[in-house]
């Protein structure tokens, strides 16, 4: 602040915030992939009742949903490396990245669980039947017959759900890790000039967001053609 | 673990001061950004000449960047703005003067606004159009259609929709904390620094936005219970 605002400072930033947008990016994959296998589990732990893990999941699940993002962050940064150092495992120095990953991936399991759980749930109980009726045994219908349908049920929220982890790991650099906003932050500290900054950073989440919905939407047109409306000639 | 446990509770103590706060920056967006939405979402269904496409960037923009960029845009430019058309004018005003919070608000206000805009429109959307028949049938104005066959029915059942933005706007107030807001995040940050018990304070705070969540979603179950008590079928 107190300087001037400056528009074409804007454009001078966002080249140099480009570079960063990676590190964002990388840390949603991979949040993203150990989110969705962490979803499944907790999907299954709740559909098949397992016994005393199925309570806990529910317990995790309102603590995921009743916390915000930036707690959830604090509590990994300083309680994940509490907790290891119990079993003799001294992670303080691990690069911030990694706390970040498992925040976000902590918190994509858990949604991504109650996406699938409906989306299982979704699909009519009369395919269960009918792989039964072939002879597959639970195990069987349940991955051959009843996940791959439930899968194009779930896409679109999977879809959003990541789009809105994108807008969320705005908030990762509170704990040090050095991506877009961190950088952001750190162009600041040496120009000053804040809103300029701000302003660069909104354009490039705002693109990213408008190229990840948009690819959402292409994607799940071809996942779906199989499912091309019947036309009825009269 | 390590746990200094009875210091979670002294956290916690100190941390519960700050929920006025909190509460404060959750439902006060939510209520001015209901009219916000409100309005944004008719001026979208009705297609009103020139508010049409502002309205439809606004809501796109700010649903496609963090929160905490809004509450930074608010933050930095709104006083830049307000100097420049301070001087332009010759007001007499002094933006120094403008406690954080007021931003802050002004900020969650805007966002809050565009996320209901969308519930509110689909809420409308999904009133039966017979109902809206009806209402002309008996002679009602477009007015009086809107007031008493569509939106009452189109907000109970956005209920549902409306407690989620309640729950998440309530942990986006947490963001506040970046711009120094001691709300209940940036009294945590201080507890925890001032005696160096991190992961104790962030318990508490956690515990703290676990409890009020809990609390908002049972109010809101038996709202919902009632407001829907007309379209539950069956005997009743």
């Amino acid at each position: 602040m107190g300087k001037v605002f400056d528009w074409h400072l804007i454009f001078d930033f966002i080249p140099t915030l480009l570079e960063y947008l990676m590190i964002t990016l990388q840390v949603l994959f991979y949040a993203t992939v150990i989110g969705l296998v962490l979803g499944l589990i907790l999907a299954v732990i709740r559909l098949f009742r397992v016994p005393v893990l199925s309570q806990l999941v529910v317990v995790f699940l309102s603590f995921i949903r009743g916390t915000p993002m930036l707690i959830q962050l604090f509590l990994v940064f300083y309680g994940l490396p509490a907790l290891l150092l119990v079993f003799g495992v001294d992670i303080s120095r691990m690069a911030p990245a990694y706390f970040v990953i498992v925040t976000y991936a902590l918190r994509d399991g858990a949604i991504f669980s109650e996406i699938f759980r409906s989306a299982i749930k979704g699909v009519d109980y009369g395919q269960t039947e009918a792989a039964m009726s072939v002879g597959m045994s639970p195990m069987q219908s349940f991955f051959r017959i009843v996940l791959p349908q439930s899968a194009s049920i779930a896409f679109p929220n999977v879809a959003n759900s990541v789009i809105s982890s994108l807008k969320d790991t705005s908030l990762a650099f509170t704990i040090g890790l050095m991506d877009m906003m961190g950088r952001g932050e750190a162009l600041i500290a040496a120009t000053a000039h804040a809103l300029e900054v701000y302003i660069a950073m909104s354009i490039i989440y705002y693109a990213v967001v408008l190229i990840l919905e948009q690819a959402a939407k292409v994607f799940e047109k071809r996942a779906n053609r199989h499912k091309a409306p019947v036309v009825v000639l009269d | 673990m390590q746990l200094d446990y009875p210091f979670i509770w002294e956290a916690f103590k100190e941390i519960l001061t700050a929920l006025p706060l909190t509460l404060m920056l959750t439902f006060v967006p939510l209520i001015v950004g209901f009219l916000i939405g409100l309005g944004v979402a008719l001026a979208r269904i009705y297609r009103v000449k020139g508010v049409y496409h502002v309205a439809n960037g606004y809501v796109s923009f700010v649903r496609g960047t963090p929160i905490v960029m809004h509450i930074m845009l608010i933050y930095f430019g709104l006083p830049l703005l307000l100097d420049s058309l301070a001087k332009r004018y010759d007001w007499s005003f002094n933006i120094n003067g403008v406690p954080i919070t007021i931003f802050v608000l002004i900020a969650l206000s805007l966002s809050a606004g565009a996320y209901l805009s969308e519930i509110i429109r689909s809420g409308i959307v999904a009133v039966p159009s017979g109902q809206i028949e009806a209402g002309y049938s008996v002679g009602m104005t477009k007015f009086q259609v809107m007031t008493r066959i569509i939106l009452p029915q189109a907000l109970a059942q956005s209920i549902p929709n409306l407690t989620n933005v309640t729950v998440g706007f309530l942990q986006a107030s947490s963001i506040a904390f970046l711009v120094s807001v001691k709300e209940i995040t940036g009294t945590a940050q201080i507890v925890a620094s001032s005696n160096l018990k991190f992961l104790e304070a962030f318990i508490a705070a956690g515990l703290l936005y676990w409890g009020v969540t809990i609390v908002i979603e049972l109010i809101a179950s038996r709202i919902d219970r009632r407001a829907t008590a007309y379209n539950q079928g069956g005997i009743g």
